[in-house]
């Protein structure tokens, strides 16, 4: 494996709460190297969330450094770190997140328009190649209305992927989806991280899926306790 | 159920307060027309009076009974009739301002008690009229006394003047009534005490024909009432003449119906029918209603598209918060509750809104009604004149139709989501159907019936002007016709800007930016459900434009008209008394009246004479005599009195005067004259006065206006029917007339000085005691012709209609952005959670906006202009055709532009700062619900 594509570096999240702080993650660290698959692991309110919402830089974390792809998110601008999300991340979110007036290819499509990826056949193929890949490649011009619940979060995974981001993000992929439907979300994480090279952090505590991964960040009331904190 | 419903409500707070305002202005806008109606046509009817009274000097609301008492055996017949006058006054509640009886006996033979050598002849009746002393002056003598009786017995008498000088009779004189005794048995005698003469010639208390006093010895009335009433009733012969005059500020609109059908019961059928005359206010309640049936129509067909268009606002108010409230009603449904149950909840929430609704909008349509009358052009109030409303039973009617006009409106679209459960929520949601109108192609159709409408109109608008001046109503279709036209183009827009879009979008279709792309794409996808927003947002502007195009329209063009027919400012004819020679022929000269007083009347700035000959004649060839109107001017001081618009003759009026100046004996002709005759410039015509005397003069130029001067006159003829005829005008130099043609009266123009009012004019004629045949005031006309009630309708209609919309369009298009702005919310935190910026996310904002509003507001102007240029010459046929002279002309003005502008600009940066605000507040992490914690 090559370099690391997240660096977590004794990262503190507390929250204001009535009569002091409430610390959601304490000196968590990291590293999650390019092209793997890895798993964060952990109860409801373990502070797996609030540990994906510092890493996709929405929430800055209150002591310890994040790197992505080598640069200090601390140091970038709010404009810096939308451009970064844009061209260097992917998201697949917990609910159904497709824009509703754009089409299966559309909203694929829409990644790469963001990345600039400018228009073109090259770009049209991406698109159709990345339906493909998780197995939608006949349903391109159908709207998330028309779609059921896995179909429209594959058509998410294939729009977080299209722009080759270095890094996907996906919080509680599978939380609505059937174990079947689960299991080949998680199959194609692990079989996209390997073909493109792209580094993914999946939420999950369905522990059905747990395999599918190449290592595992097990987080319990904001601590870290795979054991590897302090690799 | 309550509880549910009123949390329910809380929970949308902003939605329901909406709603609210909806009910609200629904209730208000409603009642105010009937209100306004209704007191408009109250102070019509008191304006009807007042003229009526101050033309004829009768008072009109009076009852007049005639009845000849033979011998009325124990007084029955006066005692019924005098009974009958306390019942109408509490038939109709009115107060009674006076009861004026004027009893006579029948005419007698009489003698004076002088030696006299014309005694065969003389002939009196006795008589007396109540009231006398208050409504007459004594010219000589002294009026009757207290008891009624000389000391010897005799009757005093007042007589009139005519009676004196006709009949010989003398102050001091007693006659004797040879034939008529007093009860025992003696002759009547009556002393003439005194001459009375008419305090005030236009009193209404005299009502008496001609020469009725002219044999009447007047007594005391009650002296009258012991000899020859009551038990002495059966003696003598009495006609009775019983006036009963009630305060016409009693009758109001309303009550004209009640007092309709008791004056024809009394006058026409009951027994009655032939002692009371038709009472005077017979002929004001039938100008009346002529005016009101009028007013009426046109006002009923203006308010329409405003309440279809609050009507409007409330489906879409509540279709929006159902669309909200989908899911809920799906789940409620979802889990066992019964349509019924649904259906009740929205039920309540809609009595809840309308009743809160009503109980606001009462007072604030009362408030509305006001300030409608208070209307002086579009959106410009006079509120020191403001009207009295009253709540009337039609307005209460009104307010229950609003009311369940707008739980229907509240309560429709429940019935509609109660059949839907989840499951098939997702399948709709799934489903793109094109509208209703648009698969019926309502805007088409509304566009072809408008077209053939106005192709129609256009085509009989000279049927249209004749019926116009035959007193109908303008046909209710032109507005309606207008209207539809509105809409027909508002949602042929609608079904265009799509196509329009795509088109665009399809131009750069790979190459949008990312914020571009989703606007188009979700104005392609989900357009639709902007539509009734949009076409709100295009009523709004259009209906602004052509309401405000034909408010300014037909009230310009009046005050324009008003202005130019006028001439001046004053217009002032005096009573000329022609000079009679000795055997009593006319000689053609007259009396001229002092002028100099005008020099130094106060509100007088500066003067000229002019002769005004309305019978001369132009001899014109083999053909006869062509009758004109000769104008004889002094053309600098005429100048600077009068004004004709340049553009009106295509030439500046001061050229035409300068080219009269300087030729002695040259005229101006108008150019009607030229086209019946064939004149051109340098010929010479000779006109004649009504005495035949004749000049000749010159033509230097043609006009085809003049001050005051109308090329049509509209002539009633004597089958009723409305004819136009041509009419000429000559003018020519005042003095080469008068060496001409003789001395021969004239008319004072004047203009008048600023700062002083008719007030100052009628006491300056009071002192001077100025006798007057023919007077003009401007500013008088101008403030009739501003509060006449048609127009002053029309504009407060007009106005409250824009007032109305534009408050609906404003709080619609935030509500509707708000709601668009919250279903989107997740939409908007995966946006920015993959990295939109968040100035493409207020550059999306933007281009919804353009696409949305702009676009509709562009479109409104274009739409509010073309129905203008088309309609609005029609229809201002309606309100000016009886008296238009000038061109009419299209009036927008750019200040109402800008007002409209300012107004829906104002109401989109509002918008966009709201949902600006919502965009900068919404919590990325929480719209998208990222994990639990």
């Amino acid at each position: 494996m090559g370099n690391n594509v997240i660096e977590v570096e004794n990262v503190s999240r507390a929250f204001p709460v009535p009569g002091g702080e409430f610390w959601a993650l304490k000196k968590i660290n990291a590293q999650i190297p390019e092209g793997s698959f890895v798993i964060l692991k952990g109860r409801s309110g373990s502070g797996k969330t609030t540990l994906l919402n510092l890493i996709c830089t929405l929430d800055k974390p209150t002591e310890g450094i994040i790197k992505i792809d080598g640069t200090d998110v601390a140091k970038l601008s709010d404009h810096e770190k939308e451009d970064m999300r844009r061209t260097k991340m992917g998201f697949v979110f917990q609910s159904v997140s497709l824009i509703p007036s754009l089409n299966a290819f559309q909203n694929v499509e829409f990644s790469m328009r963001m990345a600039g990826i400018a228009p073109g056949k090259e770009r049209d193929k991406r698109v159709e190649e990345c339906l493909k890949l998780v197995g939608l490649g006949n349903r391109l011009t159908h709207m998330p209305a028309e779609m059921s619940g896995g179909e429209q979060q594959r058509v998410a995974i294939a729009r977080a992927l299209a722009h080759k981001p270095k890094l996907i993000l996906a919080d509680e992929p599978t939380a609505e989806l059937d174990s079947a439907m689960a299991a080949r979300v998680a199959q194609l994480f692990a079989d996209m991280s390997k073909k493109e090279g792209i580094s993914i952090l999946m939420t999950t505590h369905d522990v059905g899926l747990m395999g599918a991964a190449d290592f595992l960040i097990e987080l319990e009331n904001g601590e870290r306790i795979d054991g590897r904190n302090n690799d | 159920m309550l509880g549910i419903m009123l949390q329910k409500m809380w929970h949308k707070k902003w939605m329901n307060l909406s709603l609210l305002l909806g009910c609200i202005l629904l209730v208000a806008t409603a009642i105010s027309f009937p209100l306004y109606q209704e007191a408009v046509y109250d102070r019509m009817l008191q304006d009807e009076f007042d003229y009526y009274l101050a033309s004829t000097g009768t008072w009109p609301t009076q009852i007049s009974v005639l009845i000849s008492s033979k011998k009325d055996r124990g007084g029955n017949t006066m005692k019924s009739m005098e009974a009958l006058m306390p019942k109408l006054y509490s038939d109709l509640s009115v107060t009674p301002k006076e009861t004026v009886l004027y009893y006579c006996l029948t005419k007698y033979g009489v003698h004076s008690e002088y030696m006299r050598n014309d005694a065969d002849d003389l002939y009196a009746r006795l008589g007396t009229k109540s009231g006398l002393k208050d409504h007459a002056k004594l010219i000589s003598g002294e009026m009757y006394s207290e008891s009624g009786l000389t000391e010897d017995g005799a009757i005093e008498v007042v007589i009139s003047q005519d009676c004196m000088t006709k009949q010989g009779y003398l102050v001091g004189e007693t006659i004797v009534f040879d034939a008529a005794k007093d009860h025992d048995g003696h002759p009547l005698r009556a002393y003439i005490k005194g001459v009375f003469g008419k305090e005030n010639e236009n009193d209404y208390y005299w009502q008496e024909k001609k020469g009725e006093f002219d044999d009447v010895f007047l007594m005391n009335t009650d002296l009258f009432m012991n000899m020859f009433t009551g038990d002495n009733a059966d003696k003598y012969t009495i006609v009775c003449n019983y006036t009963a005059m009630f305060e016409y500020e009693d009758i109001s609109a309303s009550s004209i119906e009640n007092l309709s059908a008791w004056t024809e019961y009394y006058v026409h059928r009951s027994s009655y029918k032939n002692v009371i005359s038709d009472p005077p206010y017979v002929d004001v309640i039938a100008s009346y209603n002529n005016k009101h049936s009028r007013i009426s129509a046109t006002l009923v067909i203006l308010q329409i598209p405003v309440l279809i268009m609050l009507a409007a606002f409330l489906l879409m108010i509540s279709g929006q918060m159902y669309e909200m409230e989908r899911n809920e009603i799906s789940v409620i449904k979802s889990r066992g509750s019964s349509r019924a149950q649904i259906f009740r909840l929205y039920l309540y929430q809609g009595l809840f809104l309308t009743g809160l609704g009503a109980l606001i909008g009462i007072p604030f349509g009362m408030l509305l009604a006001k300030l409608l009358g208070a209307t002086r052009n579009f959106l410009i109030f006079d509120l020191s004149e403001t009207l009295a409303v009253r709540f009337t039973p039609m307005a209460a009617i009104y307010a229950g139709a609003a009311m369940l006009l707008g739980l229907i409106c509240l309560t429709v679209p429940a019935i509609k989501h109660s059949r839907v459960s989840i499951v098939n929520l997702k399948q709709q949601k799934a489903m793109k159907k094109k509208a209703l109108w648009e698969k019926l192609f309502v805007d088409v159709i509304c566009i072809a019936v408008a077209g053939y409408g106005y192709y129609n109109f256009r085509k009989n608008s000279a049927d249209m002007a004749e019926s116009v001046l035959n007193g109908k109503s303008l046909d209710p279709l032109l507005y309606l016709a207008s209207s539809l036209m509105i809409i027909g183009l508002g949602l042929l827009f609608l079904r265009l800007q799509p196509l329009a879009l795509k088109l665009i979008y399809t131009i750069g279709k790979k190459r949008w930016k990312p914020a571009s792309f989703v606007s188009f794409m979700e104005n392609v996808k989900n357009g639709r459900k902007q539509q009734l927003i949009m076409l709100f947002l295009i009523m709004t502007v259009s209906l602004g434009m052509y309401h405000s195009t034909v408010a300014r329209t037909i009230v310009e063009n009046a005050v324009a008209n008003t202005e130019y027919k006028d001439g001046c400012d004053l217009v002032m004819k005096e009573v000329w008394t022609e000079i009679i020679d000795q055997n009593g022929a006319k000689t053609g000269a007259y009396i001229e009246p002092d002028v100099g007083k005008y020099l130094s009347a106060p509100f007088i700035d500066s003067y000229t004479k002019v002769y005004n000959i309305t019978d001369a004649t132009v001899s014109a060839g083999t053909s006869g005599k062509l009758p004109v109107n000769l104008l004889g001017i002094q053309t600098k001081e005429y100048g600077q009195i009068t004004y004709v618009k340049k553009k009106l003759n295509g030439k500046h009026y001061y050229e035409l005067l300068n080219e009269l100046a300087v030729v002695e004996n040259g005229v101006l002709v108008s150019s009607n004259f030229r086209d019946k005759l064939g004149y051109k410039v340098g010929d010479t015509i000779t006109y004649l006065n009504s005495r035949n005397k004749s000049a000749s003069g010159v033509i230097v130029d043609f006009f085809d206006y003049w001050p005051a001067f109308s090329s049509e006159v509209s002539v009633v003829q004597p089958d009723g029917k409305v004819a136009v005829e041509s009419n000429y005008l000559v003018v020519a130099h005042y003095e080469y007339l008068h060496e001409k043609l003789g001395e021969m009266p004239f008319e004072i123009w004047a203009s008048q000085k600023e700062g002083t009012g008719t007030k100052d004019i009628f006491d300056w004629i009071q002192t001077n005691d100025v006798r007057l045949t023919k007077y003009i005031n401007r500013n008088v006309d101008l403030e009739d012709a501003a509060t006449d009630p048609l127009l002053q309708g029309t504009n407060g209609v007009l106005t409250m209609g824009f007032v109305v919309t534009l408050l609906l369009c404003g709080v619609g298009y935030l509500i509707y952005w708000i709601m668009a702005l919250k279903e989107r919310e997740l939409v908007f935190g995966v946006l920015r959670a993959s990295g939109f910026h968040k100035s493409e996310l207020f550059h999306m904002l933007i281009n919804e906006q353009i696409f949305c509003g702009i676009l509709s507001i562009l479109a409104g102007f274009g739409i509010g202009k073309l129905t203008s240029f088309l309609f609005v010459p029609i229809l201002q046929k309606a309100y000016a055709s009886t008296s238009q002279i000038l061109p009419m002309q299209l009036i927008t003005n750019s200040a109402d532009l800008v007002r409209l502008i300012a107004v829906i600009g104002m109401m989109m940066i509002v918008c966009l700062a709201v949902l600006t605000v919502m965009l900068l507040r919404m919590n990325v992490a929480k719209a998208l619900k990222l994990g639990e914690d």
